[in-house]
């Protein structure tokens, strides 16, 4: 995006004097060199995930592929049959390069799948209760409450204690976990616009009241949403890597950026550092730039904030 | 040049070390040892919970009537000698002048006393009772000496009770847990008192003077629980304690390089083994299927070539060499050598994937099958390694392998419950010899007889099941090994199950130090003697 959009504000400039909002956007965004980079960055661990079928060495996860006499050995060290380890390999001689690759893989798309799972059933559940008022918001939001008052990686815990290991499982526990913060942002964004004009005019039209919320209030209400929307996907990341880290989360023979880590944990002592450090590099570079995209964002997105 | 100095500096102390000690000169004055053990001990009570860290605690503090020395033989303990005097009587002599920590003297009223509490002691999260089990009537002859009828045939009553700590009648009936843990009923007549018990953090141990075999180097004791591996390993380092047990395999290879440690190793009774579940021979497997995912009308586990083939595709030497880093033994036994009853010509059978994919074709599984490993990842040193490290072996002679590992409580609880079709255990053979993992393992089940308690995979083999209980019938120790022998042979030929290898048990130890090591995986602090 911003290195398509970067020219646009300026053809928008010369040509029209007027910015679309959009342009208007990027422009404010990339006013932080640190943003621009963090989006290069988390475009470029998208595509690494979205491609590390074709694009890596080894399938990790295909047990036929690894051989323990393999196992451990330094980054740049080559295989019996003659494959290089840039990043050296696992206990399992599993290649650390491909591990990290389709480890992201993982910690992507649990991130992202049970953020936008949690972001549509919270912020529908948020709006509901801001619309309806009474008892009903007042019983979601007590539940909101209840979810807060507890840490998220309790909740995943117990969850993942009664249903058991596995990717799925992992995703379910993170939107359980997740939901409530995306119900308390829609809610009171939802407060706000519904004193504004539009609705009141929308009102007087005896629009259905789907169509109030849904149509009118929603497109308003997203600005928040969206930036609590990246932090909760960077929360999830970290969170996945926790369970897994702590053996709860995907199965040992298809592991994530978390259990990569937990496996090499035991060998920091002996020196074999590289099984712990390089996913964990990986795993902090993502959640780093995640951040910082969605810092930037909500700089641009709040008026407030706005010199 | 740092490091020249250094190492000058360290010698002119260890000089001076040395000087002083002898100036001082008298052995052991104000000797101190600090270890640190990996796993807690649930109770101070010997005879609450049968836990290798409880019992390898309790040999500080209380004496057996048999003793295991450190090759798991029995030596005299309390009880300087033991003769069946028919075939269900066994008559043995006891020590004489043992004192018991309080000043009372130890005599065959103890005896009696001890075998009556075993069975009373409450909430037991697992009892003792099996070893005192199967003595029916004690009978105490005169001070030092004491018979005791046996309900059957025991062979094995010395090894059984070896495992029961032996407390003073003076204890008065029926001493609670409790009262062991505030330390008003701990006393034993072992080598070592207990001066302080911090639960899961550390017990304090004082010499016992008046002990009446080899007095121990050290006269006090720290003896700290330290269950994070890495943790333990550090302390060691870092000089914080002098002496630990279990070694971390993962630290080996530098710590066998490193001069600021010593290790001991011994080849342990713990043998890891693969089981295949045989409950559902007829079809049903829970995680069998054929090799497009469809359902088999047979169990390929019930034919012994595919069991065979199985056994042939792993690469032992590999697994003992990568995931246990040395700190195991290849086997096709339940044993190590040098073990009664170790069958000197049954190898571990040879790494051969072609000669296991061509066994499989014979077998009808020409495109293999698909199969999940299923063992713990919590409970063994490195289990959900070596279940990986099988899981790959497998897929290379075509089998589809998935493996999963999970909790020990939950794993052992469906395990028990016949709901896996191969899992990954290890079992550790506390009398030392075969009878004990032939009888729990490999014999039919059978609860009310008391066979097959651990053959968790339902094995069921008639003949061997005989051979087996003839076996136990013998009390001549060496025609007992001849039938234990065979029946470990026969159990190995028909592939009740692929043994893996044997574990060592390691410890670790600062430089100047050495300990015995055993074979069984207590550690105990009176082992433990300045190097030479």
């Amino acid at each position: 995006m911003s290195a398509a959009a970067s020219p646009e504000p300026q053809d928008a400039v010369v040509a029209v004097k007027q910015e679309t909002p959009f342009a208007r956007f990027v422009s404010e965004y990339c006013e932080s060199p640190v943003a621009v980079v963090s989006f290069i960055a988390v475009v470029l661990i998208v595509g690494v995930a979205l491609l590390a079928p074709w694009i890596s060495p080894q399938n990790p996860y295909d047990l036929a592929q690894l051989d323990i006499m393999d196992g451990r050995l330094a980054p740049g060290a080559t295989s019996m049959d003659g494959m290089v380890f840039w990043l050296g390999t696992d206990d399992q001689g599993r290649d650390m390069l491909s591990g990290i690759m389709y480890g992201l893989r993982i910690s992507l798309g649990v991130g992202v799948g049970s953020a936008a799972i949690a972001c549509v059933i919270g912020t529908a559940l948020g709006l509901i209760a801001a619309f309806a008022g009474g008892k009903v918001d007042t019983s979601l939001m007590r539940l909101v409450d209840l979810q807060l008052s507890f840490p998220a990686i309790l909740v995943a815990l117990m969850i993942l204690a009664i249903l058991g290991k596995g990717v799925m499982n992992v995703m379910l526990a993170l939107v359980i976990v997740e939901w409530a913060r995306f119900a308390r942002t829609a809610r009171s964004a939802a407060l706000v616009e519904a004193r504004r004009e539009y609705m009141e005019a929308a009102q007087c039209l005896a629009l259905p009241k789907w169509r109030l919320v849904f149509r009118h209030m929603l497109p308003n209400c997203m600005p928040p949403i969206i930036v609590i929307g990246t932090i909760l996907v960077a929360r999830a990341i970290t969170l996945e890597a926790t369970l897994s880290f702590l053996g709860l989360g995907v199965p040992i023979t298809e592991p994530s950026l978390g259990l990569l880590i937990a496996n090499g944990y035991q060998y920091m002592l002996s020196g074999k550092y590289w099984i712990s450090f390089y996913p964990g590099i990986a795993l902090l570079v993502t959640i780093m730039a995640i951040n910082l995209v969605g810092d930037q964002l909500r700089d641009v997105l709040n008026p407030r904030l706005k010199r | 040049m740092g490091k020249t100095r250094k190492s000058a500096h360290l010698a002119w102390l260890a000089a001076g070390g040395l000087a002083l000690a002898g100036a001082v000169a008298g052995p052991a004055v104000g000797q101190t040892l600090t270890l640190a053990v990996a796993a807690s001990p649930t109770s101070l009570d010997p005879h609450y919970h049968n836990l290798a860290p409880n019992n390898s605690l309790a040999d500080h503090i209380f004496g057996a009537l048999v003793e295991m020395d450190a090759n798991t033989r029995p030596e005299p303990g309390l009880a300087l000698s033991w003769k069946p005097i028919s075939d269900l009587v066994w008559e043995l002599k006891l020590r004489p002048g043992v004192k018991f920590h309080d000043g009372s003297a130890f005599t065959a009223e103890d005896i009696a006393y001890t075998l009556a509490r075993v069975p009373t002691v409450k909430n037991s999260p697992g009892s003792f009772l099996l070893y005192t089990r199967g003595v029916t009537k004690v009978e105490v002859v005169d001070p030092l000496t004491v018979r005791l009828t046996t309900g059957a045939v025991t062979p094995l009553l010395p090894i059984d009770l070896s495992q029961v700590a032996i407390l003073p009648h003076g204890l008065g009936p029926e001493p609670t847990s409790e009262s062991f843990n505030a330390l008003k009923s701990t006393i034993g007549t072992g080598p070592y008192r207990v001066t302080a018990y911090n639960s899961g953090d550390r017990v304090e141990l004082a010499r016992n003077d008046a002990y009446w075999g080899e007095k121990p180097h050290w006269e006090k004791v720290h003896y700290r629980m330290i269950p994070n591996d890495s943790a333990r390993t550090s302390a060691l380092l870092a000089g914080d304690v002098d002496f630990i047990e279990a070694v971390p395999t993962s630290d080996l290879s530098t710590l066998r390089k490193d001069k600021r440690v010593a290790l001991a190793e011994a080849v342990s009774l713990r043998f890891a083994y693969l089981f295949f579940d045989r409950t559902r021979d007829g079809g049903g497997m829970p995680f069998v299927s054929g090799p497009d995912g469809e359902a088999l009308a047979k169990n390929p586990l019930a034919d012994v070539r595919v069991r065979r083939a199985l056994s042939m595709a792993i690469n032992r030497a590999a697994i003992v060499d990568r995931v246990m880093e040395g700190a195991a033994v290849a086997t096709g036994q339940f044993l190590a050598k040098g073990s009664t009853s170790y069958v000197d010509d049954l190898a571990p059978p040879a790494y051969d994937p072609e000669a296991a994919r061509k066994l499989l074709a014979e077998a009808g599984y020409p495109r293999g099958f698909r199969i999940t490993l299923q063992g713990p990842n919590d409970r063994y040193v490195n289990d959900e390694k070596v279940i990986q490290a099988v899981g790959q072996m497998w897929t290379r002679i075509g089998l589809q392998t998935k493996v999963d590992a999970i909790t020990w409580p939950s794993f052992i609880g469906r395990a028990s419950k016949q709901e896996f079709s191969a899992f990954f255990v290890a079992w550790g053979v506390s009398s030392g010899e075969a009878s004990n993992p032939l009888r729990a393992l490999i014999h039919t089940f059978d609860a009310s007889r008391g066979f097959g308690s651990a053959n968790r995979a339902r094995y069921s083999n008639p003949a061997l099941d005989a051979v087996i209980e003839r076996g136990m019938a013998i009390t001549d120790d060496a025609a007992r090994e001849v039938v234990l022998k065979q029946a470990t042979r026969m159990a190995m030929e028909d592939v009740a199950m692929i043994t893996l290898y044997q574990q060592k048990n390691i410890w670790g130890m600062k430089p100047d130090l050495r300990y015995v090591a055993r074979a069984d995986e207590a550690t105990h602090a009176f082992a433990v003697y300045p190097a030479k």
